[in-house]
């Protein structure tokens, strides 16, 4: 049934994301891939503009709305490209910037920490970032008390808040204007991959595993309340929509050092944001199925997990179905290169197979690519139109959510740089209503403890 | 030598150290001690074809091989290590910067004897052309992560067809976007499963 305001399109469309979620009945299967990355160059725009000018994505995804008003969700948390350009960030390369303005934005891993700095990092992992990582790694960082360095850190500071800006008035207009929730909002990594992916890299984290493997353990658990605070200050407020964790590591481990190195950690931290009221999106790099069943420990119907490319969406199927929702299936290849009739018969063995019970979500491997012919696309969305649905009668909902900010006992206190007792002792005593001196002051103080963190991704 | 073998297998580096060094020390021909060590590494990627071994370990074995050559290196003296007749060019096509597939490939590859000539990424071409045209390689590997590449690596193989070099050598194509489907649009002779599979290939190619 045809929703005939943006209001109730809204909800049938985040409802029925949810109910995918929570593996609860629903009218169809949700076309909710986390990163539909077709949705930005579909209009003709370049990458460089989708990450420079945020008018201009948007622009991008309306022409790609009026054309696919099917879709459950469009992709979120995209990189703002000035914040990189104001501190100087070497992680990325950047189309338009180091890249063709058509190429896609690539991760440049190097060895930002040193092997020998592990006990550094775990004694003081954010005196670590402000000492050590920075500097290496924001090129406008390097030189420490001068006046260039001392201007980036302001400049990144209101980036931020720029960026947050963008996504929300982003998020508002096409909530407001055109029914569209969002598939996730804010990120984090696992605590192995905080160490893994711009810390160490990949040659640097598999060498220590086996050199110093203590060592990586230990810094795991410090890098994990770090984290885990870093995510609840960017998730969603009302939390509507999953947190998004893509990870990158695992897929090059065994099952033993999965469970050693990786999953605890990472098993914590998750645990922390269900406790505090949020689900997870999880993009699993690679081929996860060694380590597929250990999502089954985590609550039921919380964690919804993107199957990539090499991995097997029937394997997970078996194992997760029941526990956790999965995402994923259609062939990037078949997107790229196939016919609508490859693309129509592969959806439909999925929407048959996999769909059948819920707890299924149509998608590529972990994204729609950049270069999927519009025609297959079109036909992925028009299988599951006709093979994916449920039952029509079943109008989609948002749950209701409890708001209010839970206190987490597992979760160590949001750090601070200056905490308020010792601004208050500075202060030499409040004249008068403490609280609302320190509200702020301390809102401040977790904002730019938090900036820190995102420099880790 | 098989002890040596067996802890490169195992992944044990100290002995893998300590090993060579006596053997050093004893004066065996480094040629026999070299053949040992690739021996291991065929062990390792064995144990990753059967899923006992993951890339980690395979990482670490390339490792341990690296700091143990840097040893042998010095007192090889102008010895040919790999068979100068086993030529492969290998690279990451223009576009992509990622290197970590090429790397292990590179690695196990040179592990089974082969001379590589890696070309590093974001590789135009023209210059896997001309690497083919200077070397004489039989073997093209085409690498890449991300599946924007599938037109550059049609491209490529268009260019080696270009230049009548179709004869002369075999293009394998690996990395995690690409299956048969991608071979078949590029006109690629085979398509690589994941670098064990590769250096089979390689092995095949050269008979």
């Amino acid at each position: 049934m045809p929703a005939d305001n943006v209001k109730e399109l809204f909800e049938q469309r985040l409802g029925r994301y949810q109910a995918a979620i929570a593996l609860e009945p629903t009218d169809r299967i949700p076309i909710a891939p986390g990163s539909n990355n077709l949705a930005e160059v579909y209009s003709g725009n370049t990458n460089q503009q989708t990450i420079y000018d945020p008018e201009k994505w948007l622009q991008a995804e309306e022409v790609f709305m009026r054309d696919f008003p099917e879709v459950d969700v469009l992709r979120n948390n995209r990189f703002y490209a000035p914040l990189y350009d104001a501190v100087g960030c070497k992680t990325y390369s950047m189309p338009g910037r180091d890249l063709a303005p058509g190429n896609q934005i690539q991760f440049n891993e190097k060895e930002y920490m040193k092997a020998d700095e592990y006990d550094r990092f775990t004694e003081n992992p954010g005196l670590f970032m402000y000492e050590v990582f920075l500097p290496r790694a924001l090129g406008e960082f390097s030189e420490a008390g001068s006046m260039r360095t001392f201007t980036a850190a302001l400049k990144g500071g209101m980036a931020y808040m720029m960026a947050g800006q963008v996504m929300r008035n982003r998020a508002t207009i096409l909530e407001q204007k055109y029914g569209m929730p969002q598939p996730m909002t804010g990120a984090f990594l696992a605590p192995f991959d905080v160490l893994a992916d711009a810390m160490r890299g990949l040659n640097g984290i598999m060498m220590d595993i086996f050199r110093q493997p203590d060592k990586v353990i230990k810094a795991c658990e410090a890098a994990t309340h770090e984290i885990a605070n870093f995510a609840l200050s960017i998730g969603d407020p009302f939390k509507r929509y999953p947190i998004f964790v893509p990870t990158h590591k695992a897929m090059f481990m065994s099952p033993d050092q999965f469970e050693k190195f990786y999953w605890p950690s990472f098993k914590k931290t998750v645990e922390i944001l269900i406790d505090a009221g949020y689900s997870i999106r999880a993009y699993l790099e690679g081929d996860w199925g060694p380590h597929l069943h250990r999502l089954r420990e985590l609550p039921k119907g919380k964690v919804l997990c993107d199957i990539d490319t090499p991995g097997d969406i029937y394997k997970a199927k078996e194992i997760l179905g029941g526990y956790q929702c999965i995402a994923g299936g259609v062939d990037d290849a078949d997107l790229i290169l196939g016919t609508p009739r490859q693309v129509r018969d592969a959806v439909r063995n999925l929407c048959e197979t996999v769909g059948k019970d819920g707890g299924y979500i149509i998608s590529g491997g972990c994204h729609i690519p950049y270069d999927t012919k519009p025609e297959n696309f079109r036909a992925m969305i028009d299988a599951v139109m006709e093979f994916g649905v449920y039952d029509a009668s079943i109008a989609p909902k948002p749950k209701e959510v409890n708001v209010e900010k839970i206190h987490v006992s597992e979760l160590d206190p949001q750090k601070m740089v200056t905490p308020w007792n010792i601004k208050k002792e500075e202060l030499g005593g409040i004249q008068g209503d403490e609280q609302l001196i320190r509200g702020p002051w301390e809102q401040l103080e977790s904002m730019a403890y938090n900036w820190i963190w995102q420099w880790v991704f | 030598m098989k002890e040596l073998s067996e802890s490169l297998r195992d992944l044990e580096e100290e002995k893998v150290y300590t090993l060579v060094e006596k053997y050093v020390n004893e004066k065996l021909p480094v040629l026999e001690i070299i053949d040992a060590l690739n021996e291991g590494m065929v062990a390792v990627g064995e144990l990753f074809s059967q899923n006992t071994y993951f890339i980690s370990q395979l990482m670490f074995s390339a490792e341990i091989l690296k700091g143990v050559m840097k040893k042998l290196d010095p007192l090889l003296e102008g010895q040919e290590t790999q068979d100068a007749r086993k030529k492969v060019v290998i690279g990451t096509v223009k576009g992509d910067i990622h290197d970590i597939g090429k790397n292990i490939a590179t690695t196990l590859m040179r592990g089974s004897g082969f001379d590589v000539i890696d070309l590093g990424v974001d590789v135009p071409a023209e210059n896997f052309v001309q690497a083919v045209q200077d070397t004489g390689a039989k073997v093209l590997g085409l690498s890449a992560l991300l599946n924007f590449t599938y037109p550059e690596m049609k491209n490529v193989v268009d260019a080696i067809k270009d230049a009548g070099l179709s004869d002369q050598v075999k293009i394998i194509i690996g990395g995690a976007p690409v299956n048969e489907q991608v071979r078949k649009f590029c006109g690629a002779d085979f398509v690589a499963a994941d670098a064990v599979d590769g250096v089979n290939i390689c092995k095949k190619i050269y008979g």
